[in-house]
């Protein structure tokens, strides 16, 4: 009950609250911007808690501006300009930092509160996976309890009452949030931002492939895409090789695919033989425009193009999640092949040393037909060689040093080697890059491939079966096709036959069961955020609204509906709290009262400051016939009106009573 | 106090900022298609329309009443002890009272909890004599946000009186001393001398009385210090040279308090109004109501 003024400091739980909150914001912050401004953020933040009780702040206007400029110079060094969404959202940053040092006022505390709000905003711009965006909610929910503590003022209660509240708010805004995401028009304004490509993805590969790259990979556990099988009830058969890029151009231990993909025409005659799987694919954004597909794709999602290789090819630049279906034929196509395509399967560089091309020469003189040819290569691969993540360095010409000195490399090293063997001993061959297995996430239902999984192999052609699939990689670590990565090394370890890559302990809370679930658990909720949630842009929208049957409305009819349904749930809301606030003694009263009317009506004016025992007596006296009426109403009323906690049974009772007096009977 | 008219709920200056960002938000959503960001848009929208049942449930049941109000002087300021309370069975915060007079003060009460009062004492200048309703009290209320504030007012039908302001020549006029029996007047001042015994007139300050002739059996009689032994002072409003009417009732203001102060019984003489002498806080505020209700003519 105490009384304040509130232009004085601002007061220090709000502003603990406010950090808490601020300091969720970060995390989109460290993964795409430039790293020194979190930092900054955060130092600024540790400041302002040792400025605040000792009343510092930034105060001059010329200290501020000087600041706001050297801020203004490292942003742009640090990106090169100042146009682009990332250097905007790091200016934003700083000045955020400073303007925080320099509040000093209660009445500036809103507007640190909106501008945390507007942090939250940039985070999505960052990146809207969903950890990120757990964070940033959180952070929208701290900074509601903020600013709720905040006109709270001096109220007790440090932490429950503040989170109750908000709570409270948050529940009771659910049905119109929920209501707003289904019906809110969203209109497309035409304006775009550009993010930097590849600030947020990794897929490892490009139109290159180099030794080493797919090797760097193998940490990652960022996601590359999800799969499901629709109407599928057993798992598909064999090995998944996912097809991502197919690489025609020879260099050694280095691959490269053609810059620009051609579309290629289906011919009318290519019927897909062997088994058809569907999928549904969820890839997550990386920036290029690679889809990927199970070998071999052919009818193909809209917004794709199928090039020359059977990959898949998106139209324009994957930035958000992107979900599609594709279908591929298990079997192989049978293509022809023209002469042009032969030539460039056939290409080999001139430095190719003498010794590998003996090599390839001896396998292709001793065997009777192309497929003994790979037969005889795969043997040659079978002993002596080993599969490593870190094999060392290689160049692009090491190419002998890998295959006869050193012998030790992971997938790119053997799918390279393999196909430049190859095309050295006269079969056409290409590379072909995307990714190998995947991780089954029973609670989902999906199948989860990781950046870890990308694998390169080769494709041979054969007159008889025409591309066939050949994945030198299956010929030194037999059980990788199998598995995806990390299960498969954690067998290895296990085993003995790799390093460990982690310390035993770490590997053991990562193998144990509540890691595990919870792992797959959040996996799964992930991948429902990005499925059910970010998936819903306006034609899924669209989409939905037809189905619910209210199509083909205006922008503004369909927010005039939205704001009848607010107003609505709001006065519901209003009335149910009134109800459970109001004391119960104003009813009693209004019950008393409503007696005294009647009474009146009856002859009996009950005087203002008359008792209600002595009313109780004078009107018993002068009303006769009702008067052991008026004496239980007057008893019940002294009992509610002073008893600590009125039981509701009495209440009503009492209710009775007072309804039922003055009636004729 | 009675609230009156209809309540009223409108936004304040930080709602200009919601606006701003709920903008940028919408904005940045719908150029981006970014869904994520049409999620914290709708957040936030869902998050200020709740609020606002919020605000308004957070005035139900608080109101407001006024105790006596004490008279003051022009010049001084008026003091409105007020009593807010709280009929609900929640606690109710951030309310904040000020008065619809333009210099009228502020006040911020924190929280009150459930079926409690607090008190505060509102103050605004008085500027004109005489008696005046009382101001409106503004009860406003921005919890929880704060993007949006209610306004409920509650008028009374008390009253509160404003003395003219003393002002002039501080030394009663020595031309209106009468006295009760033909004993020489004494000058001004003021002294200790015990001067014998008077009846007592009712009203006055029961300080000197003397006791022990009251146990003696005799009727009540108070003692009388020299000063006293003057005599009562007649205040006439027709004597004084005549200026403006607000000097003379400021002049004859001073002069009821320097009475009073002097404990000197004074009797106040106006056009229509006589009033006998005494000395007393009654007898005091009698005649200063008299001076503050003096209308000419």
């Amino acid at each position: 009950m105490s009384e304040g003024t509130r232009d004085r400091s601002i007061p220090r739980l709000p502003l603990l609250w406010l950090a808490a909150a601020l300091l969720f914001t970060l995390p989109p912050m460290f993964g795409s911007l430039v790293s020194w401004v979190p930092w900054v953020f955060l130092l600024a933040l540790a400041m302002k808690f040792w400025m605040e009780p000792r009343g510092y702040r930034l105060r001059f206007a010329t200290l501020k501006l000087l600041l706001a400029a050297a801020a203004l110079f490292a942003i742009f060094a640090s990106y090169g300009s100042l146009k682009g969404v990332e250097p905007g959202i790091s200016l934003l940053v700083v000045l955020v930092a400073l303007k925080v040092l320099e509040a000093h006022t209660a009445r500036e505390f809103q507007v640190m509160v909106l501008m945390g709000w507007v942090l939250c905003l940039c985070g999505f711009f960052l990146s809207q996976e969903f950890e990120i965006a757990v964070s940033l909610l959180s952070a929208f929910a701290l900074l509601l309890v903020a600013l709720i503590q905040f006109h709270r003022g001096s109220s007790p209660g440090v932490l429950w009452p503040p989170l109750g509240t908000a709570g409270k708010i948050l529940l009771q805004a659910a049905p119109l949030v929920v209501l707003l995401f289904i019906l809110f028009p969203r209109i497309n304004t035409g304006l775009r931002f550009d993010l930097r490509a590849g600030s947020s993805a990794n897929t490892g590969f490009s139109e290159r492939l180099a030794p080493g790259n797919i090797a760097a990979l193998a940490n990652s556990s960022d996601i590359a895409f999800r799969a499901e099988f629709p109407g599928r009830t057993t798992m598909p058969p064999g090995p998944m090789y996912w097809r991502g890029a197919v690489m025609w151009h020879c260099d050694g231990l280095e691959w490269h695919a053609p810059y620009v993909p051609v579309s290629i025409a289906r011919s009318a005659g290519q019927f897909p033989r062997g088994n058809t799987i569907r999928q549904r694919i969820t890839l997550a954004p990386h920036g290029a425009r690679w889809m990927f597909a199970l070998d071999r794709p052919f009818e193909i999602p809209s917004g794709a193009i199928l090039a020359r290789g059977d990959y898949l090819w998106s139209v324009q630049t994957i930035r958000k999640a992107r979900r599609y279906e594709v279908v591929s034929s298990l079997g192989t196509a049978g293509k022809e092949l023209t002469p042009g395509e032969r030539r460039e399967a056939l290409e080999v560089p001139a430095w190719i040393s003498p010794a590998v091309r003996e090599l390839a020469q001896s396998w292709a003189t001793q065997s009777s037909s192309p497929r003994a040819v790979v037969n005889s290569a795969l043997q040659f691969f079978q002993s002596g060689f080993r599969y490593s993540l870190s094999p060392g360095q290689y160049r692009r010409n090491d190419l002998e040093q890998f295959l006869f000195h050193r012998r030790i490399g992971f997938c790119e090293h053997y799918a390279a080697s393999f196909a430049t063997l190859m095309r050295l001993a006269g079969i056409p061959a290409r590379v072909v890059v995307g990714y190998l297995g995947g991780e089954y996430n029973d609670l989902g239902h999906f199948f989860l491939v990781r950046q870890a999984d990308t694998h390169a192999w080769c494709e041979v052609w054969l007159p008889e079966s025409g591309w066939t699939r050949v994945d030198p990689t299956t010929a030194v670590a037999p059980g990788r096709a199998s598995l995806d990565l990390n299960s498969f090394l954690e067998r290895d370890i296990a085993s003995g036959q790799m390093e460990a890559r982690q310390s035993a302990l770490v590997a053991k809370l990562a193998r144990s069961a509540l890691f595990t679930n919870l792992r797959l658990a959040l996996e799964t909720l992930s991948y429902e955020w990005d499925t059910r949630v970010l998936a819903f842009d306006a034609d899924v929208q669209e989409v939905t609204l037809d189905s619910i049957g209210l199509a083909n409305r205006g922008p503004f009819v369909l927010i005039i509906e939205i704001l009848i349904v607010a107003v609505a749930l709001l006065v519901i809301y209003f009335g149910w709290m009134q109800m459970r606030t109001r004391s119960r003694a104003d009813r009693v009263k209004a019950l008393y009262e409503h007696f005294c009317r009647k009474a009146a009506r009856l002859g009996v004016q009950r005087n203002p400051f008359e008792g209600p025992s002595d009313f109780s007596n004078r009107a018993a006296q002068l009303l006769p016939n009702e008067s052991k009426r008026i004496r239980e109403i007057s008893n019940t009323y002294i009992a509610l009106r002073y008893a600590p906690e009125p039981a509701g049974t009495a209440l009503d009772s009492f209710s009775r009573e007072v309804r039922a007096f003055g009636r004729y009977r | 106090m009675k609230a009156r008219r209809l309540p009223l709920v409108y936004p304040t200056a930080g709602f200009a900022g919601l606006l701003f960002v709920l903008g940028a938000m919408w904005y940045a959503a719908a150029s981006q298609n970014n869904v994520a960001v049409y999620l914290l848009f709708f957040a936030l929208t869902g998050v200020f329309l709740v609020s606002i049942p919020h605000t308004l449930v957070n005035l139900a049941g608080v109101t407001v009443t006024l105790e006596s109000v004490q008279p003051a002087f022009v010049g001084q300021e008026v003091s409105l002890p007020l009593e807010i309370v709280n009929d609900s069975r929640a606690t109710r915060h951030g309310i904040e009272l000020a008065l619809s007079s333009p210099d009228g003060a502020r006040r911020r009460i924190d929280y009150i909890p459930a079926r409690k009062a607090a008190r505060v004492m509102l103050r605004f200048p008085a500027r004109q004599r005489g008696e005046h309703n009382v101001p409106t009290v503004c009860l406003t209320s921005a919890y929880p946000l704060g993007f949006v504030r209610f306004l409920k007012k509650f008028a009374s039908s008390h009253n509160y009186i404003v003395y003219p302001r003393p002002a002039g020549e501080a030394r009663l006029p020595l031309s209106f001393v009468r006295r009760h029996d033909g004993r020489p007047l004494t000058e001004f001042g003021e002294g200790d001398d015990f001067a014998g015994t008077r009846p007592y007139v009712h009203g006055e300050s029961q300080r000197h009385i003397d006791w022990r002739a009251v146990a003696r059996g005799q009727s009540l009689v108070t003692k009388q210090f020299t000063a006293e032994a003057e005599g009562v002072v007649y205040l006439d409003f027709s004597a004084l040279p005549s200026a403006d009417l607000e000097a003379q009732l400021s002049q004859l203001a001073l002069w009821i308090i320097e009475a009073e102060r002097a404990r000197r019984p004074y009797g106040l003489r106006l056009p229509h109004t006589e009033i006998p002498p005494a000395v007393g806080q009654m007898h005091f505020h009698q005649c200063l109501r008299a001076l503050s209700l003096f209308e000419a003519g």
